[in-house]
């Protein structure tokens, strides 16, 4: 195969998924749904939320780490029955394996696909240096700031070419300037290597920078509360007047859903 | 390992090795301090210096070094046999629940027995061989290995899991061999330096008791035939190969890193 060779995502469809959790007192709490949404090839989707509406819960099932309770996923019309490396993953504290070096990190998918070793060692090449590592292939994981670390893990994710890349909240815990940084890199190679995207963020302005879409999730039990499409150019000034009266939109919302979710936690307690 | 890497872990060893030379220095001091002072008689407590000299007659006839070999090969011995039983059960008793279950009363009701405790019946079943006292450490350092080991599996970032799963480990084998294992890597070390230490402070003990060579028989020699200073000699052999041992898997320790 040839290094980078450019290759479409797939759809995502998510068909009236809900998730409930077994409560200790015996009852059930829903987490989740109903959401019915789909995911256009190539398309890249950046679900917003307040804290605890399960949009983790979401990203879980996607991955195929958690069964949902009802409903289907379908990852190009076949049901997601486990995690796959056709569903790469970044998360958002890096899980980088420690024991291994750099490029190792970026081997580490590669391995169990059918390439060789000097194959494996080009692709991850390849990737780190379109996120600007491949001085620091032999480096190990500790010596690495949090920003190079996630540079390594989106690297890791897209070395093995899916065809879906799943992101949770991947840049919540770098610094602003940081997070700047790896949003223009991240663009730059989804421009590239065009993969469907979800993208799980809380910051409003993540998202108007990054999606085709901006999904907007309530309080739980979470399920899709508003979207739009954004037909903005890239890469976007988020301080435009187009996005500045769409964020006041969105955030407009999602006050309402964290008031109300404040309410269920007082209620709750009460 | 580049070169100044190389360098800079060097000097940082000398830094680390300082206090310890001073404190083996005031140890001396104070011995020395004890003798003057209190004047005793030479078969209770030597000079330190007088120790230094039937140190060096023992290291010069080749004594010293015969027991230190016997005592050290019986406890990297019986130390290997721990590790190659405890590792592979520690895994297989982090990964899985119901073996725990099966196995971990036996810990828990064994594990309080101190290995000096099985020395009677060592001699018992094993004589005053060899077996016996590999016996012993064997016990002794099994536990230490044993319960790092599963306690390093248990320990391993759920996310790595998840990770290793999404890239490629579809297997529980595969995610066995390619997370697990190599995640539990460092918990498993320090388990090994522990044992060491149990072991080594075990195999004394049991040459006091039962044998003909190795530094507790030394030891246990020079009370009989009222030469203290070959008893001291005996344990400053034990105190300076236990330090060195300790040193070198703490090296080790730091090579794998990461998480302790």
């Amino acid at each position: 195969m040839t290094v980078g060779a450019p290759r479409a995502g797939k759809p995502l469809r998510i068909d009236r998924l809900r998730k409930t959790y077994a409560t200790r007192a015996g009852g059930e709490v829903e987490a989740l749904g109903p959401i019915t949404l789909d995911v256009a090839p190539s398309e890249f989707v950046v679900v917003v939320g307040p804290t605890g509406c399960g949009k983790s819960t979401l990203l879980q099932i996607l991955a195929g780490f958690l069964e949902p309770t009802s409903g289907r996923v379908l990852a190009d019309g076949t049901p997601i029955t486990g995690p796959s490396i056709d569903r790469s993953m970044v998360f958002q504290s890096y899980a980088l394996f420690p024991w291994l070096s750099v490029v190792e990190n970026v081997e580490f998918g590669l391995r169990g696909q059918a390439h060789s070793r000097k194959e494996c060692r080009e692709l991850a090449m390849h990737q780190l240096r379109l996120v600007g590592l491949h001085s620091f292939a032999d480096a190990s994981i500790d010596e690495l700031s949090g920003g190079m670390k996630q540079r390594v893990a989106i690297a890791r994710a897209f070395a093995v070419d899916p065809s879906i890349l799943l992101m949770d909240e991947p840049f919540g815990a770098l610094d602003a300037l940081t997070r700047r940084l790896l949003q223009r890199e991240l663009l730059r190679i989804w421009e590239e290597q065009r993969r469907t995207v979800v993208f799980i963020t809380h910051s409003v302005t993540e998202a108007l920078f990054l999606g085709d879409r901006i999904l907007v999730m309530s309080s739980r039990p979470g399920h899709i509360r508003a979207e739009w499409k954004v037909d903005v150019e890239r890469p976007r000034d988020v301080t435009s007047d187009a996005l500045r009266d769409l964020e006041r939109q969105i955030y407009a919302i999602l006050d309402e859903e964290l008031g109300r979710s404040f309410e269920q936690g007082v209620g709750n307690r009460g | 390992m580049t070169r100044p890497r190389r360098r800079r872990i060097l000097s940082a060893a000398a830094k680390r090795s300082l206090p310890f030379l001073i404190a083996a220095i005031v140890i001396v001091v104070v011995w020395q301090l004890v003798v003057t002072l209190t004047h005793p008689d030479p078969s209770v407590l030597p000079t330190p210096w007088a120790t230094a000299i039937a140190f060096v007659g023992l290291v010069r006839n080749g004594q010293l070094g015969l027991d230190a070999l016997y005592s050290v090969a019986r406890v990297v011995s019986a130390w290997l046999l721990s590790a190659i039983v405890a590792i592979p059960l520690g895994l297989l008793m982090g990964s899985s629940l119901r073996l725990e279950r099966i196995v971990n009363p036996f810990v828990e009701l064994l594990r309080p027995i101190s290995p000096l405790a099985w020395i009677p019946m060592a001699i018992l079943w094993f004589g005053i061989g060899e077996g016996g006292k590999v016996f012993v450490v064997f016990v002794g350092t099994f536990f230490p290995i044993l319960l790092s080991t599963v306690a390093g599996v248990k320990a391993v970032d759920p996310v790595l899991l998840n990770a290793g799963r999404v890239f490629g480990c579809t297997s529980r084998l595969a995610l066995f061999r390619r997370v697990v294992v190599p995640a539990s890597l460092p918990s498993v070390v320090v388990g090994l330096r522990v044992a060491f230490g149990t072991g080594w402070a075990a195999i004394i003990a049991a040459e006091l008791v039962a044998a003909h060579t190795g530094l507790g028989y030394l030891i246990a020699n020079g009370m009989d035939i009222l030469r203290a200073d070959l008893v001291l000699v005996g344990m400053a052999a034990i105190g300076l190969l236990g330090f060195l041992f300790d040193a070198f898997f703490r090296a080790l320790q730091r090579q794998f890193g990461g998480s302790s």
